[in-house]
């Protein structure tokens, strides 16, 4: 009898524990892109102030900072925050190979991306926006004379662009890290 | 009283059970929209706003800035062709294609994504430099003996992962249909 009760104690505790654990999993899989402390944005952060350029250290055994990066490819970013005003982000894409512009919110998801394939006059240029800059942008449109920019529509106010430069050889990467440094971020002011 | 510690037993090992399994998900960093492909791994949803949580969580973790559709595909090999886990005293043969991309690098890195340092200061591989076959093929030999040809060292004694990134390739958007042949072949040569 006794035994009989232990067993029931111990599957009782086996189901509640089982329970608890894949609610601690779930919960804990859910907030832990809200903490954010390991994130590209909060490594990128230290590095120096919103809307300056700064490039990243070429991929190597010593560079920890950011994992998963190509030794073959440079890279520059600037972070923004569009509560200052749309931001207008231009790079020079008129190397031979591959070079593109990224753009990535705070929180880690990329909104968009372009390549140096759509670059116009051997530049890459967007202007970031909110959903509401945009509005009052287009509130002030000409309707005669088309729109040149590229708008880039961004639910969050914070984030990063990442510009990037494949090099085709190794002795070509100073020019490729050349070519990201040249990227520039500056916030324009607020249409209204 | 009695229940009372039963309760607390249960939510005890339910939280220490949770926890243990967020952190193996997270260090296996492979979220429901990885799709596995021969020996290579790829998530093209990673880094987008349809990540599912397990692949946002394993992002914030590692900290890496994944590539935009637009931009590529990175693909993650941590076994050869026959499923075995690539080890450091093994002598393999990657090659001879990849899907189409207007250019692709092969890198080695260590379990936590960074690359390893070796004597050749020989990290990775770029489409552009490679020196290829006849037939347009490449075989890159990934030892820690020097090899002739395309030599990949393997720099320590560590568990370490081979990446594969496609730049400007047609088959982003289609990534987990992409055929295993189309796939370098990962094939182990011989073991110490």
């Amino acid at each position: 009898m006794n035994i009989r009760r232990r067993v029931i104690d111990i599957l009782a505790i086996a189901f509640g524990a089982a329970m608890i654990a894949t609610l601690v999993h779930i919960v804990a899989i859910l907030i832990i892109p809200l903490y954010a402390t390991h994130d590209a944005f909060a490594r990128l952060s230290p590095l120096g102030p919103i809307n300056a350029t700064i490039a990243l250290a070429q991929s190597g055994p010593r560079e920890r900072l950011i994992p998963f990066g190509d030794p073959a490819v440079a890279g520059a970013f600037c972070r923004f925050d569009l509560r200052a005003g749309p931001l207008r982000v231009k790079g020079p894409a008129n190397l031979a190979s591959f070079a593109s512009l990224s753009f990535h919110t705070r929180r880690g998801s990329i909104f968009y991306a372009i390549t140096d394939k759509a670059a116009t006059r051997g530049m890459l240029e967007a202007l970031v926006v909110t959903e509401d800059q945009l509005r009052a942008l287009a509130a002030k449109d000409d309707e005669d004379t088309p729109v040149q920019d590229l708008r880039i529509v961004s639910n969050a106010k914070e984030g990063f662009v990442l510009m990037r430069a494949l090099s085709e050889e190794p002795s070509l990467y100073p020019s490729a890290e050349n070519a990201v440094r040249a990227l520039t971020c500056a916030s324009e002011p607020i249409p209204n | 009283m009695d229940t009372l510690i039963k309760a607390l037993i249960a939510c005890v090992i339910g939280l220490v059970v949770g926890l243990w399994a967020t952190a193996l998900s997270l260090r296996n960093a492979r979220g429901f929209d990885a799709a596995t492909i021969g020996a290579w791994t790829v998530s093209e949803k990673a880094g987008t706003l349809e990540a599912d949580p397990y692949t946002r969580a394993a992002l914030e973790q590692s900290g890496e800035i994944p590539l935009a559709l637009g931009e590529g595909l990175q693909f993650i090999a941590r076994t050869d062709d026959t499923g075995a886990a690539l080890s450091p005293s093994c002598a393999y043969l990657v090659g001879r294609t990849t899907p189409p991309a207007r250019y692709w690098t092969l890198s080695l890195v260590d379990r936590l994504g960074f690359p390893v340092a070796n004597a050749a200061a020989r990290y990775g591989f770029r489409s552009s430099e490679i020196q290829r076959g006849a037939d347009g093929g490449f075989i890159i030999a990934v030892s820690s003996s020097p090899h002739s040809g395309n030599w990949l060292p393997i720099g320590s004694k560590g568990r370490f992962a081979l990446v594969l990134r496609l730049y400007d390739s047609p088959v982003s958007a289609t990534a987990a249909a992409i055929d295993k042949d189309a796939l370098p072949r990962i094939v182990r040569e011989s073991c110490l």
